[in-house]
């Protein structure tokens, strides 16, 4: 990799904006150089706020410093687990032709939606399941772009879904993608695996089943995910899509 | 709006060049219909309709780009 590379990320906050970085570059934190440009405003319950701006440089390989570590702390509601998220990148691959494929069919939708914002692909890895399932990310990037996700991110899911019908049928073969715009999935799955353990408290001091709200597949299978270790309660879902929910109840003892 | 159907479908189809977009406007609405060979309907509507369905929703987004609805009719071939 070229060591002069810099990558410019915003995001609502200075941590997003460095994990996303790093996802896209696919590299640690420690092989990076973080310049935090603006620590951005939160403004009121996140509106009207500024977004936060960080420059990642890439360092020599192997050259830790360790002087520049990143200080700023964001307050988070409940730190869960401090573990990466879901992905551990393997590399960036650039003249892929199925990257570049995926992004020019991705490019072409939001230009017939008139959807202004720049596409990249990279190759991912799940860690979280077993056999590590290996999928391409496809990135978006811009402004106002709450659009493309949608109401119970109905639009970013009718756009992963239509592009991977294309891409499959492209390659003759099954590839698992997965769109994100602007960090909002992995945001999502934080925000999904918090109200899961706070759903699951509160399944156990209540003793009632607690029934979250309708979501999509992907969506309920964090909740399972997070729970699945949980010794005192059980996750099913229930109902037909596009109304089926996850519920939470008490393991019962017997 | 019409290129985007047209694209997904074209996309989609074994059978490109029997791929027919036409627009209308009705009143205020955008009506969008669709025409592709008998043996395509199923590629473009999709199990339940989920295709045809995730097609709605990126057309509702382009028209609602330039302030207008739009709806999306698939038509049987004669």
């Amino acid at each position: 990799m070229d060591e002069k590379t810099t990558l410019e990320m915003i995001a609502p906050t200075v941590e997003e904006a460095i994990e996303r970085g790093l996802d896209q570059l696919g590299l640690p934190r420690d092989a990076v150089d973080i310049e935090v440009m603006d620590s951005g405003n939160k403004g009121l319950f996140g509106l009207g706020g500024r977004q936060a701006r960080v420059r990642l440089t890439l360092l020599p390989y192997g050259i830790h410093d360790s002087n520049k570590k990143e200080t700023t702390t964001v307050p988070e509601l409940k730190p869960i687990k401090q573990e990466p998220v879901i992905t551990a990148p393997t590399k960036v691959d650039y003249n892929d032709p199925v990257l570049d494929l995926v992004s020019n069919v991705v490019r072409e939708l939001l230009e017939k939606m008139k959807v202004n914002a720049t596409v990249s692909a990279s190759y991912q890895t799940n860690k979280e399941i077993e056999g590590e399932e290996k999928f391409i990310l496809v990135d978006i990037q811009g402004q106002d772009l709450s659009i493309l996700i949608g109401k119970r991110s109905e639009t970013l899911n009718a756009l992963q879904y239509i592009t991977s019908l294309i891409l499959n049928k492209e390659l003759g073969r099954w590839q698992p993608i997965i769109i994100d715009v602007q960090g909002y999935r992995n945001r999502r799955e934080r925000q999904l695996r918090q109200m899961a353990r706070r759903m699951a408290d509160q399944a156990l001091q209540s003793g009632r089943r607690q029934v979250l709200e309708p979501m999509p597949a992907n969506e309920r299978r964090y909740i399972h995910l997070e729970l699945r270790d949980h010794p005192d309660v059980i996750t099913e879902s229930t109902g037909e899509e596009p109304n089926r929910k996850v519920t939470i109840s008490k393991r019962s003892n017997n | 709006m019409k290129d985007l159907v047209e694209y997904i479908a074209c996309s989609l189809v074994e059978n490109p060049k029997q791929v027919r977009v036409n627009q209308e406007r009705v009143g205020g609405r955008i009506q969008i219909s669709l025409q592709v060979a008998r043996d395509d309907m199923g590629r473009i509507i999709g199990k339940s309709g989920r295709v045809a369905n995730a097609m709605r929703v990126l057309l509702r987004v382009a028209a609602a780009r330039e302030n207008k609805q739009a709806s999306l009719d698939v038509i049987e071939p004669r």
